[in-house]
Formats: structure tokens, C-alpha cells, sequence
């Protein structure tokens, strides 16, 4: 179309229309990103004030026993739960694709639906599902279990932080499994190789995209939740996305809290970056096994 | 092990639909405090809309939600025409800038928003919660019209240009109506997520405007009432409304990417 005839004013209409976009990202995003990175080495008063100037102290803080057991805690459940995600993930997007054509996409609304429902609807019928009188509760007391109630638990929250990423795992590896070819699975068969080694060898390395992005994108955000911590583990336990609402809207203490925002958005770059290392090695080492796969086959 | 495999990815569909079947079941329980299932009501639901707190956070939402979706749908398209239709230089960079909010962590977008707001002098309220909302939603809308706008056939608008329409007349009457159902899907998917969103709403929201989500957060801080049930019930039989509307199929595409 406009492209065709007149290539150079288009390209400048084109340049036009970017510019609300690029003015949303540049001053909601950017600059309030570097004005936090600025914060973050701020000096701040006795009261959590921003007097300015340059200080490590908000980072030396951190290691403040108190800040630090939240920091090593959160990570450890984020760890937990990119994992849990990822190989749930992992087997639900596999059970999926090996559907027949016209049953997939039924099973991906499945997914879909309690992904688009409100977030705090989904946490909430955890307390409903798990708390006293309860179903679950019920169903415990009927087999003879004598149990009050499930919420505030460590296994609530688990099992929350589970049921909110799921989908977000179970999306990436679909797609990146979609795209493998049946005939390599019925390949392996032939060659009498076993599920795991049909796994470990072709669904495995050939979903590793999907895989780095599953954990991408459970890993770090998991660390920003604050409302499940308080909502079913009764808020004993804090995450670091607690310690931040707590630091900006409690205490006021903005280059603390701007500290521990840099920390996870740091974090969250080395988690893309890796994933990015991870890619490439992939599709570099992809393109090398299609020239020599031949070799590969008579090896399985 | 294959049919272990599937064994549990069922129980996985079971694990997904329990919380929202008590939820559901639990909605209509006539018992006052919701510790064991007594008989069936209709009560929580009447007494959901004589809640005029409840209700004020809902038309907050809502407003919001529909001036984002709106804001992200227009920057969206005008975005997504630049990059797949004019073909712009730098297009993977423009495509990344625009999808930098799905990358850093929602957290950190929103303390970041309070604290150039707040700077600003900006005070917080409908303005700053539109602002935030939109920062989240523009990915997605463009994500998706990009989709939509890739995958239609050049040479529609080709043959509208040899049969001499103008590029305006090309677009409003070949594109535009070919891109309805993804305009559509691109405001629906930026609603609900405004609507549901409580983390960039913890710190863009002021003393007046408390979205949906807030309100229910802190009624919950205080305990699980029937009521919540009631309104989550209708939140799902939404979020069914907002899937049929999209289309299964371009569901699909949206979320697994296009057919390989």
C-alpha cells in the first residue's frame, strides 16, 4: 500500500505514529527507572527522607540480618516455584501438544481461563478451598485427620504461588513444542529408545526455548508478589515484593526501598540475559545438530 | 510413563478448577460464616450489590480500565502500523522498547511511577492509575495487533490500490474491518488486565480512588466474607465472556504463538 508508492513520507508517518508509544515507555518507564536507580544511592535522614547526594549505605543495609533472611528466603521460594512451574509446566504443555489437533486448543482455554481470572479471585479461593470448614478441611476430618485450618500456611502459599504461574509456564513450552515434529517421536520409538530417553534427548532440548522463557518468567516475578504472603501465610514469612510496599508506603523509606527494587531488577536482567545465552547456545547448537544428524539418529 | 504423564497432567486440569469450583459452590452457601456448606442462597449476591463501597471501586475500575484499554488499543495499532505495515528502521528496537514493561518485574514498575509521580507533584488518583495501567497494557495490545497485522495477505491491499483507492480508503475499507476481531481482542485483553491489576494500582492509586482489587484486598485483610465469593463467581463467568468474545482461536495465537 502506502509503502509501494511513497516510501519516504510514509517512513516518516511511520516514525509519527511511534511516538505516543515511545513517549509512554521513555517517560513512565525509562525515566522513572533511572530516577529509582538514582534514588537507590540516595542519603537518607533518620526518618527514611531522600536528602540526596551518594551513599552505598541503602545496599550495604540489605545485608542487615533482617533484610538479608527476607532477601535469602524470597529466593529460595522463587527458586522453588520456577521449578515446580517449569516441570509442571513442562508435563501439562507435553500432555497438550500430543493431543489430537482438535482437542489442543479445548485444553489451552483449560489453561487459559483460570490465567485471565483476577488474580486476587484466584488467591482468594485458596482461603475458601483450604481454609477451616473448608472443603479440604472437611474431606480430612472425614478420613479421621484431625486439622483446623490450612491458611496461614507455608503450603498455602506454595501451592498459590504454584497455581498463579502455572500458565505462565505452561504458554512458553506449548509454543516451543508446537513446533516439534511428531515424526521424531515416533523416530525415537522405532530405535527403541525409552520415554525418558525420548525426553532427555529430543522434547527436552528442542523445547529449551520455551523452558528458559517458563523460567524467566516465574524466577524473578515471584520475588514481587506481596499479596499471597499476607493473604494465606498469614504474613509471617515476607517476600521481597512485601518489603517493598512495607519500605514505600510504611515507612517511607524511599532509597532503602529503591535499593531493593534495583536489586530485583537486576536480578531480572541477569535471569533475560542468561536465558538470551541460553538461546543462542541452543539454536547455535541446533543448526550444528541438523548437519550431522544422521550420525545422531544411529546414536539413539 | 507416557501414561503417567497424562495421568498427572489431569490432575493438574483438577488442581487448576478446584480453588474455583469452591469458590463457585461456596457462593451460594446460605451459612453465615462460610465454615460448612448449610443450603442454597442467593442472598450473597443481593447483599454484593447493596455494598456502595464495593460498588464506588468497581465504576473506579472500570473507568480506569476502559480509558487504558482505550489509550493502549489507539498507541497500540498506531504502533504495531509503523512497525508492520510502514516498515520503519530500527523495527527490533522500537519492538523492544514497547516490550520492556513485560520484562521488568511489576513491582518495580509501579514503586518507580510513585516515586516520578510523587516528584512530579502529580497527585495520585484516576490520572496516575491510567498512566500505570497503560504502561502495562500497550505490550500487549501491540503483541497482539502486530500478530494480526503480520499474518493478513499483502496483496488484499495491493488489489484495493490497483483498483485506485486511496490509502485511506484502502485502510478503512479493507484493513480496518480484516483487523476488527484483533481490535477487539486487543481492548478486551488490556480491560482485564487494568481490571485485575493490584500491584501497579497499590502505588498509583490515592485516597478516593480505590480500584476493585484494592477493596478486595483489604476486605480481605480482615477475613473471607460470602460475599467475596458471590463476587469472585462473577468474576470468572466474566472472564468466560471476555474469552468467548476473543475467540478460542485467536486466543491461541496470542498466547502459544502462530502455527508453527
Amino acid at each position: 500500500m502506502v509503502d509501494v508508492n511513497t516510501p519516504r513520507t510514509s517512513r516518516a508517518a511511520g516514525y509519527l505514529m511511534l511516538l505516543p508509544a515511545v513517549a509512554v515507555i521513555t517517560l513512565l518507564v525509562i525515566v522513572p527507572m533511572v530516577v529509582i536507580a538514582r534514588d537507590s544511592f540516595a542519603v537518607s535522614d533518620p526518618l527514611g527522607g531522600n536528602l540526596g547526594g551518594f551513599t552505598l549505605d541503602n545496599y550495604a543495609k540489605l545485608l542487615d540480618p533482617v533484610y538479608a533472611k527476607t532477601l535469602g528466603y524470597s529466593l529460595g521460594m522463587a527458586a522453588l516455584n520456577a521449578a515446580v512451574c517449569t516441570v509442571v509446566g513442562y508435563i501439562v504443555a507435553y500432555y497438550i501438544a500430543t493431543r489430537p489437533a482438535k482437542t489442543q486448543p479445548v485444553l489451552l482455554v483449560l489453561v487459559i481461563i483460570p490465567f485471565l481470572t483476577d488474580f486476587l479471585v484466584r488467591t482468594f479461593a485458596w482461603i475458601t478451598l483450604l481454609g477451616s470448614g473448608g472443603p479440604f478441611i472437611s474431606l480430612l476430618r472425614l478420613l479421621g485427620v484431625e486439622a483446623q485450618s490450612l491458611v496461614p500456611s507455608q503450603l498455602a502459599v506454595t501451592l498459590s504461588l504454584l497455581y498463579a504461574f502455572l500458565p505462565v509456564a505452561v504458554f512458553p513450552i506449548y509454543a516451543s513444542m508446537r513446533s516439534i515434529d511428531p515424526s521424531l517421536k515416533e523416530a525415537a520409538a522405532d530405535l527403541g529408545a525409552g520415554w525418558w530417553q525420548t525426553h532427555a534427548r529430543i522434547f527436552v532440548p528442542l523445547s529449551a526455548s520455551g523452558l528458559a522463557s517458563s523460567v524467566m518468567l516465574t524466577f524473578v516475578p515471584t520475588l514481587g508478589v506481596f499479596v499471597i504472603p499476607v493473604l494465606l501465610g498469614g504474613g509471617k514469612d515476607p517476600l521481597v515484593g512485601n518489603l517493598i510496599v512495607t519500605l514505600f508506603t510504611e515507612f517511607r523509606n524511599e532509597p532503602l526501598g529503591a535499593a531493593l527494587s534495583m536489586v530485583v531488577l537486576v536480578l531480572m536482567l541477569l535471569s533475560v540475559a542468561a536465558a538470551g545465552l541460553i538461546l543462542r547456545a541452543r539454536s547455535g547448537s541446533a543448526r550444528a545438530g541438523r548437519s550431522r544428524s544422521p550420525k545422531k539418529a544411529s546414536a539413539v | 510413563m507416557e501414561r503417567l504423564n497424562s495421568w498427572i497432567a489431569r490432575l493438574v486440569f483438577v488442581f487448576l478448577y478446584l480453588p474455583i469450583a469452591a469458590l463457585i459452590v461456596y457462593s451460594f452457601n446460605s451459612s453465615e460464616v462460610s465454615y460448612r456448606f448449610d443450603g442454597f442462597t442467593f442472598r450473597w449476591y443481593a447483599e454484593l450489590f447493596r455494598d456502595q463501597m464495593l460498588l464506588e471501586s468497581l465504576r473506579t475500575s472500570a473507568l480506569v480500565g476502559v480509558i487504558a484499554a482505550v489509550l493502549a488499543t489507539v498507541i497500540g495499532f498506531l504502533s504495531a502500523f509503523a512497525l508492520v505495515r510502514l516498515r520503519v528502521k530500527g523495527r527490533a528496537f522500537f519492538v523492544g522498547a514497547i516490550l520492556i514493561p513485560l520484562i521488568v518485574p511489576e513491582i518495580v514498575l509501579g514503586v518507580s511511577l510513585l516515586t516520578v509521580f510523587s516528584s512530579a507533584g502529580l497527585p495520585t488518583g484516576i490520572v496516575t492509575l491510567v498512566l500505570g495501567h497503560v504502561v502495562i497494557t500497550l505490550p500487549l495490545a501491540t503483541l497482539v495487533l502486530m500478530g494480526a497485522m503480520s499474518s493478513l495477505d499483502p496483496s488484499l491491499s495491493e488489489a484495493a490500490t490497483d483498483l485506485g483507492a486511496s490509502p485511506w480508503v484502502t485502510f478503512r475499507r479493507v484493513l480496518f474491518p480484516l483487523l476488527r476481531p484483533s481490535i477487539l481482542a486487543a481492548f478486551l485483553l488490556s480491560f482485564t488486565t487494568s481490571f485485575s491489576n493490584i500491584v501497579i494500582s497499590t502505588f498509583t492509586a490515592g485516597v478516593g480512588t480505590t480500584t476493585l482489587p484494592l477493596r478486595i484486598y483489604s476486605t480481605l485483610r480482615t477475613g473471607l466474607t460470602p460475599e467475596l465469593n458471590a463476587l469472585g463467581t462473577l468474576l470468572v463467568v466474566a472472564t468466560l465472556g471476555v474469552i468467548l468474545l476473543v475467540g478460542v482461536a485467536q486466543m491461541r495465537r496470542i498466547l502459544a504463538g502462530p502455527r508453527p
